[in-house]
């Protein structure tokens, strides 16, 4: 029916801590769809990032497999998997992250430099991207430490689009900013999914987790729910009441 | 730093200009006449003197050979002083010409000391010009600096200081740290930080006491307790019913007091069980060493184990395999295999020997307290291992189950996944 | 009263600054143990510069007063003559001078033989002038004393000075062959003694010992002049020059025929040791670069490490500490460290110091007893650690400057917001290069640390290449520099057959050139001392185009060309018009030139002939021969010898002797050569570290960020290394253009003591280049080496904790 974008099989994530192993994430079974709007939440501590730098390639999981169309990321060494990262992922941090001693424009070059040697089009396609966004030439030259941080998160987004990813990795996106600088980047986040952006998102606040059209609920390192909800539509009272009597159920 | 550019500049254009002054003012490589020259002159000439026509001249030196009536026999180029009277004029060096130990002509050196002065007068000129020029290049281009990093950020200072003073704070302060004043500018909002952060910090301590609160309510479960015994002590040796009523109050008070602590902290302390499991979770890959450890003897054939988390109390576990493994070594003798078989939900480990097994009507009982199979001849035992290895295992939300195989017993170990305890998908 | 006050000023001081010792040494061993990498090479490159300074210390102060006690220990002359004259009213009018002469303390006066000799030594052999002693007498001797150092039981045969007994030349019972005038003879070695004067053939003149009876036939059979040999100790040591130049003077008075030639202390100090001189001065500038080197990176590691704890000094700061405190932390760390590192290097220098002694002795010939110096220990650890403290106090007075607030809130601008160096949309290289430039550009303290460290191994790298040209390859060059004018061979023959021999030499078809060049004509400034005459006809055939180093050669009878080391110790300029004497009388000559030929360590002069026999004769003639190239130069000299008979007084072969007497250079440079370079790749290893560590510290969350938008290890490590190569590259190239200029004035400089004052070294301009490059590589393999560490950056650490 869709198709499977990413799937782990027995994911286990487990770091050591002073000699105690701490499993963060145990045995995760999970199928991710393409084109669709997944957020993942929990309760902090739950293992929501540690399960996103997984699937994402950032962090290789102690146990399981995770496989993305044919290959199986899980087993690639650390270039390998920068490799997969730059091709195929793009990344919106909660703290933003951009490479202080470089202007925006750059930021967002330095990424789309590594898999497109095209310049000229890449040029194009981040001015493109920055409309999208809303970020003005002026801003573009500007340094990240010059920036608010709802720009600076505009740009994260930039640049995590420029190598057209198949799938967008945000993990708590709209953190670090205040309610309307937020609530302009899940606009434009919705905006990438309905142009049919596979997204993963992380997060903990529920204004945020009403754009995704699926819920994953994280507790103790496992799956506890998966909700599946319609496209997000702004305004609609009975969806929001779906989603607050999920996250009731699980103990939200 | 870009100060200390402008100052370490000027300063080396004032050394260098130093410098330059000095060679110039103290140089006294004009005054000393070329002796070499002026003795290779004479020498070549002296030699050459029979054949003046074919006189190489040498290098570097300007010169006219005369004989003693005056006559010039040599000269290296036109205009020089050709008499002796002409050569007193110009402060040449004249040298007698000796042939034969006779004097037999004049050697007229050309002072060339005029020239060479007028040549570095010129020269001098020219060093202090550019000498000036650069000075005043870094002096305008210093005043130009100071326009832009100084005077200006001051005007942008003031109106900023105007809206200050007439109470707004909230207009954020931009920073420029280009200037010099970037630090400057920057405290003004370290103060409006610094109020914050003390707040926050008052915050803080607020909750910090009601921690503290809740940590002595605690404590004051003791003195209750103790106030109910004296009471019910009082209860009994009162003697009017007054008294018995206000102690029956104190007691009822107390246990009320008491009761209102409890439900703060529910201090219901279980009886410990004798043999407590604690699954935790673990890597499943951890069996494959439990199952070689229960193997001392290496009988088995144990496989790589499928890599997941499982919930389990290892050393109850590692209990319940040295339990099997002992009971085959026991009973069967023989060989062992073993296999993993993963799904969704657990991972069964099945252990089987080639021992022929128990007869089929004793498999349910085998699990019970104190119960033996009937092969066991006259081996010892108390009949306990496998009711325990049954408990724990349920205990850790596991199964084992014990059936008859081709070749023997079959005892099957299922361990349950982590976090597969329930879970809820909508 | 005063002692009260000290006390009560002590109590406060440390009231004041005890307790902040004991504070500041926490912070340092904190510090120390969260950086044990950067700590441990900060600690090897002040162990290097240790090591250099102790040697280098070692062989100037301690290696020359050991020279002193060995002549003192044998009460040897400090004006040592040979006169080739035994009779009775010479002898008696030698001491006649030699009594009344106030300056005199004490002499003694000895039969000996006086002739020239050579025999084998190393790979080729040595020519001297030889004083034959009888072993009895020579050992009875009060003044000049000789002792032996290594006997055997053989009773008869002859003793060498125990230079030709180090290394594998000569042992005891081995036979000598020893050529004196063309008539060679074998002795069987007997022992080794030990001469402070007269044991080496950089002496001047050469002592052998020979038993009674060898003596008594040697005396018989020889055609070798009886002489006498003089030992003369003065009260003024320093004086031994003048002491020399009026003694002779008086003796060519009286009996102006008698051979005569003489050494005395200074000459003596500097020839023996030529070797530990230019040793002393390469290991005093690689210590001295080595400390550079160190005190730069440790500048550059102070100020990444202010910056990198802003916040922590920050709120020390706001708890009441003063800058001044944390200063001097940092100082305790940085000159305890290298303090340390300073005295294991002192300690390991004197493990180097066994085989740099032995080279040593195959040089001076005079035995030294390696102990351990105090005093040097002292000066070395004092030395090193203070330049370190300095160096740290000065770098980390940003310190002091620190507002507590601005550095908590991390409000010191770590970047200023200047123009975009290198726009990645604009710029058209790849995209690994551009972000190395963009480090590069943004880190100036550390490009400044690279280039310094470059800069001073350029320097060594190019001083080594020209070692290696000039010296290693072919020691042609570094003869000429020393002794001049060389040839194939030259023979010394009578004046009388002058024009026979020439002729016959001229019509020689295996003669390329012949030339007169005839060496050691004494001649006496007027108001100065003996100088040594070079003498030629045609200049312009000489084959060393540089023996003049500024004027020119002489052309006329009134000119001359004169030592430039003389010429500077006496302000004798080119121009100036000097008398000198000779057997002949005395004359005015015109100083044309200087020159740097040292056979007589600075106390040379040239002549044309016809200017040399304005005021002297000539005896016998030097002729310098260039043959062709498949001439066996022995079997030549031996024919002429056979034609010309007694005729001919000697022959040299320039081949043998520069071997012989070159090989001990040869090696030492070598060795020296080979240490240095190994000793800059390990600096540059150093450096490298030290840098590569700071910038990954302090990139350590950019290049997370880069980990995580997908560039590779192998990409990160390529940027960090290619950051270093501009500087790096740059340096190199300024580092090996400047060094081409300066390097010959730096060897002049080691071997100003020879009497050098320009050198002219040719440069290997493509051997230069490729080790430029080949520096460069190394670097740049270095850089890729150390930033393999960012590996260990990962792009969860962005996780921050947070799971």
């Amino acid at each position: 029916m869709e198709e499977i974008l990413l799937k782990t099989e027995s994911l286990s994530k487990s770091f050591s801590n002073g000699g105690d192993l701490q499993h963060v994430l145990k045995n995760i079974d999970l199928e991710l769809y393409k084109g669709d709007f997944t957020v993942i939440m929990g309760a902090s501590g739950a293992g929501k990032s540690t399960l996103l730098y997984a699937l994402s390639g950032m962090d290789t999981p102690s146990l399981g497999r995770i496989t993305f169309g044919d290959r199986v990321i899980s087993e690639l060494s650390t270039d390998g998997l920068a490799v997969f990262r730059r091709e195929h992922c793009g990344f919106v941090f909660q703290q933003i992250y951009l490479i202080e001693s470089m202007s925006v424009m750059d930021n967002v070059m330095a990424a789309g430099l590594l898999v497109s040697k095209d310049k000229r089009a890449l040029v194009e396609k981040a001015e493109e991207l920055f409309r999208a966004v809303d970020i003005s030439q002026e801003i573009q030259r500007k340094f990240p430490a010059q920036l608010s941080g709802g720009e600076a998160q505009r740009v994260g987004m930039v640049r995590a689009l420029i190598n057209s990813p198949e799938i967008l990795f945000a993990d708590e996106p709209t953190g670090a900013l205040n309610s309307k600088t937020g609530l302009d980047v899940l606009n434009t986040l919705t905006k990438f999914n309905e142009e049919g952006q596979s997204i993963v998102m992380v997060t903990h606040d529920v204004r945020s987790a009403r754009r995704g059209n699926r819920i994953l609920y994280l507790k103790d390192g496992v799956i506890l729910g998966d909700c599946r909800l319609g496209r997000y539509v702004h305004g609609d009272e009975k969806r929001h009441k779906r989603l607050a009597a999920f996250l009731e159920e699980m103990g939200w | 730093m870009k100060r200390w550019g402008v100052l370490i500049g000027t300063g080396v254009l004032l050394v260098t200009e130093l410098i330059v002054v000095v060679l110039l003012g103290l140089g006294d490589r004009f005054r000393i006449q070329d002796t070499v020259t002026v003795n290779e002159v004479l020498r070549s000439v002296e030699a050459d003197w029979r054949d003046m026509g074919n006189h190489r001249s040498v290098r570097g030196a300007a010169y006219v050979v005369t004989d003693l009536g005056g006559n010039v026999l040599f000269r290296t180029r036109e205009g020089l002083s050709e008499s002796v009277n002409e050569g007193i004029a110009h402060r040449d060096t004249m040298l007698d010409i000796y042939a034969a130990d006779e004097p037999v002509g004049k050697l007229i050196i050309w002072n060339e000391g005029a020239e060479a002065l007028r040549a570095e007068k010129q020269r001098a000129a020219a060093v202090f010009a550019i000498g000036i020029l650069l000075q005043g290049c870094v002096c305008g281009g210093y005043m130009l600096y100071l326009q832009r990093k100084v005077i200006r950020p001051f005007r942008g200072m003031k109106e900023f200081a105007e809206r200050v003073a007439g109470g707004n704070l909230d207009v954020p302060l931009k920073m420029d740290r280009q200037n010099i004043f970037g630090a400057f500018t920057e405290s003004f909002d370290i103060m409006r930080s610094e109020l914050k952060k003390a707040r926050l910090a008052e915050a803080e301590a607020k909750a910090e006491k009601k921690e503290l609160v809740a940590k002595l309510s605690h404590d004051i479960k003791t003195p209750v307790a103790s106030i109910r015994a004296a009471s019910e002590v009082g209860l009994a040796l009162s003697e009017t019913c007054r008294q018995k009523e206000i102690y029956q109050s104190i007691i009822a008070k107390a246990d009320q007091i008491n009761a209102l602590i409890s439900n703060l902290f529910s201090a219901a302390l279980e009886e410990l069980s004798r043999l407590s499991v604690t699954p935790l979770d673990m890597d499943s890959r951890e069996l494959r060493n439990m199952l070689e450890n229960a193997d001392y003897l290496h009988r088995a054939e144990i496989p790589e184990c499928p890599g997941c988390l499982v919930y389990a109390d290892q050393l109850r576990l590692q209990q319940v395999f040295d339990n099997i493994f002992a009971n085959s070594y026991k009973y069967a003798d023989t060989g062992i295999k073993v296999s993993f078989l993963k799904d969704a939900r657990l991972i069964s480990i099945s252990i089987e020997d080639e021992g022929g097994g128990v007869k089929d009507e004793e498999l349910p009982l085998i699990k019970e307290k104190f119960k033996r199979g009937s092969s066991v001849g006259n081996v010892e035992g108390a009949g306990l291992g496998l009711y325990l290895a049954d408990y724990f295992m349920k205990e850790m939300q596991g199964e084992l189950s014990v059936e008859n195989g081709r070749l023997g017993l079959i005892v099957t170990v299922k361990i349950c996944l982590s976090g597969m305890s329930g879970g809820v998908r909508i | 009263m005063e002692m009260r006050n000290v006390i009560k000023g002590w109590r406060h001081f440390w009231k004041k600054w005890g307790g902040s010792v004991k504070k500041s040494i926490l912070f340092a061993r904190s510090n120390i143990r969260r950086s044990r990498g950067q700590t441990a090479a900060v600690a090897v490159l002040t162990m290097i510069a240790a090591v250099m300074m102790n040697l280098w210390l070692m062989l100037s102060i301690d290696y020359k007063q050991n020279f002193e006690l060995c002549h003192d220990r044998l009460n040897d002359g400090h004006v040592n003559l040979i006169a080739g004259c035994e009779e009775a009213d010479f002898c008696n009018y030698l001491e006649e001078i030699l009594r009344e002469d106030p300056e005199v303390m004490e002499y003694c006066i000895t039969n000996a033989i006086f002739t020239g000799g050579v025999f084998p030594y190393g790979t080729g052999e040595v020519s001297q002038n030889m004083v034959i002693l009888e072993k009895e007498t020579a050992l009875s001797r009060k003044t000049g004393k000789f002792e032996i150092m290594e006997e055997s039981g053989e009773k008869s045969g002859i003793y060498l000075p125990m230079l030709y007994g180090t290394g594998d030349n000569y042992s005891v019972g081995d036979t000598i062959e020893i050529a004196f005038n063309n008539e060679k003879i074998q002795f069987t070695i007997c022992g080794f003694f030990n001469s402070a004067m007269t044991g080496s053939h950089n002496c001047g003149m050469l002592s052998l010992l020979l038993t009674e009876d060898k003596y008594r036939e040697f005396a018989e059979k020889s055609s070798a002049a009886k002489a006498v040999y003089t030992s003369v100790r003065i009260k003024d040591q320093d004086c031994g020059e003048r002491f020399d130049a009026s003694l002779k003077n008086a003796i060519s008075k009286k009996y102006p025929n008698v051979p005569v030639l003489s050494n005395y202390y200074e000459m003596i100090t500097t020839s023996r040791y030529i070797s530990q001189l230019i040793c002393a001065g390469i290991m005093s500038a690689m210590a001295f670069f080595v400390l550079m080197i160190g005190v730069v990176v440790i500048s550059s590691n102070v100020a990444n490490y202010i910056q990198e704890n802003m916040q922590n000094l920050g709120v020390l700061k706001a708890i009441g500490y003063t800058g001044g405190q944390l200063v001097f932390s940092l100082m305790i760390q940085f000159s305890g460290i290298s303090a340390v590192a300073a005295a294991a290097g002192v300690g390991l220098s004197y493990y180097f110091f066994f085989p740099v002694n032995r080279m040593m002795i195959a040089q001076t010939g005079i035995p030294y007893q390696v102990k351990f110096l105090p005093q040097l220990f002292a000066v070395t650890v004092l030395c090193i650690s203070g330049i370190v403290a300095a160096a740290v106090y000065l770098s980390a007075a940003k310190i002091r400057r620190i507002e507590p607030i601005t550095a908590i809130r991390g409000g010191i601008a770590t970047h200023d917001f200047k123009k975009d160096p290198l726009p990645l949309s604009k710029t058209s290289l790849p995209l690994n290069l551009a972000l190395a430039m963009k480090t590069t550009f943004l880190g100036m303290k550390r490009n400044a640390a690279v280039c310094v460290t470059m800069l001073v191994l350029s320097l060594v790298l190019v001083f080594s290449t020209l070692m290696f040209e000039n010296a290693i390859i072919s020691i042609q060059p570094f003869v000429d520099l020393i002794s001049g004018e060389s040839a194939d061979s030259a023979i010394n023959v009578d004046a009388g057959i002058e024009d026979e021999f020439f002729a016959a030499m001229s019509g020689d078809s295996r003669v390329e050139k012949v030339y007169l060049f005839h060496k050691g004509a004494e001649v006496l400034h007027v108001g100065g001392v003996s100088l040594f005459a070079a003498v030629s006809d045609s200049y312009s055939r000489m084959n060393n185009p540089d023996l003049v180093i500024s004027g020119r050669l002489p052309k006329y009878s009134n000119e001359m060309v004169i030592a430039a080391k003389y010429a500077k110790e006496n302000e004798l300029k080119i121009g100036d018009e000097i008398v000198i004497k000779a057997e002949n009388g005395e004359q005015a000559f015109l100083i044309v030139g200087y020159c740097q030929i040292s056979d007589y360590l600075g106390k040379d002069c040239m002549f044309t002939r016809e200017g040399y026999e304005r005021i002297g004769s000539l005896q016998n003639v030097t002729y310098y021969l260039n043959l062709e190239a498949d001439v066996d130069i022995d079997e030549f000299n031996a024919q002429v010898t056979e034609r010309f008979g007694g005729d001919v007084y000697s022959t040299f072969n320039f081949m043998s002797l520069m071997e012989g007497t070159g090989s001990v250079y040869v090696t030492l440079i070598t060795v020296l050569v080979t240490a240095i370079v190994f000793l800059s790749l390990i600096i540059i290893v150093l450096c490298m570290y030290l840098l590569i560590r700071m910038l990954l510290n302090s990139k350590k969350r950019e290049y997370g960020i880069l980990k995580a938008l997908g560039f590779t290890t192998r990409q990160l490590v390529m940027q960090t290394a290619l950051s270093f190569m501009p500087s790096v590259i740059l340096s190199t190239a300024v580092g090996i253009f400047l060094s081409t200029l300066i390097v010959n004035p730096l060897v002049t400089l080691f071997l100003s003591g020879l009497g050098i004052v320009k050198c002219s070294f040719s440069i290997p301009t493509d051997l230069n280049l490729a080790a430029g490059a080949g520096l460069v590589l190394f670097a740049f393999g270095a850089a890729c080496m150390m930033s393999l560490r960012v590996k260990k950056i990962v792009p969860r650490e962005l996780l921050g904790g947070d799971v």
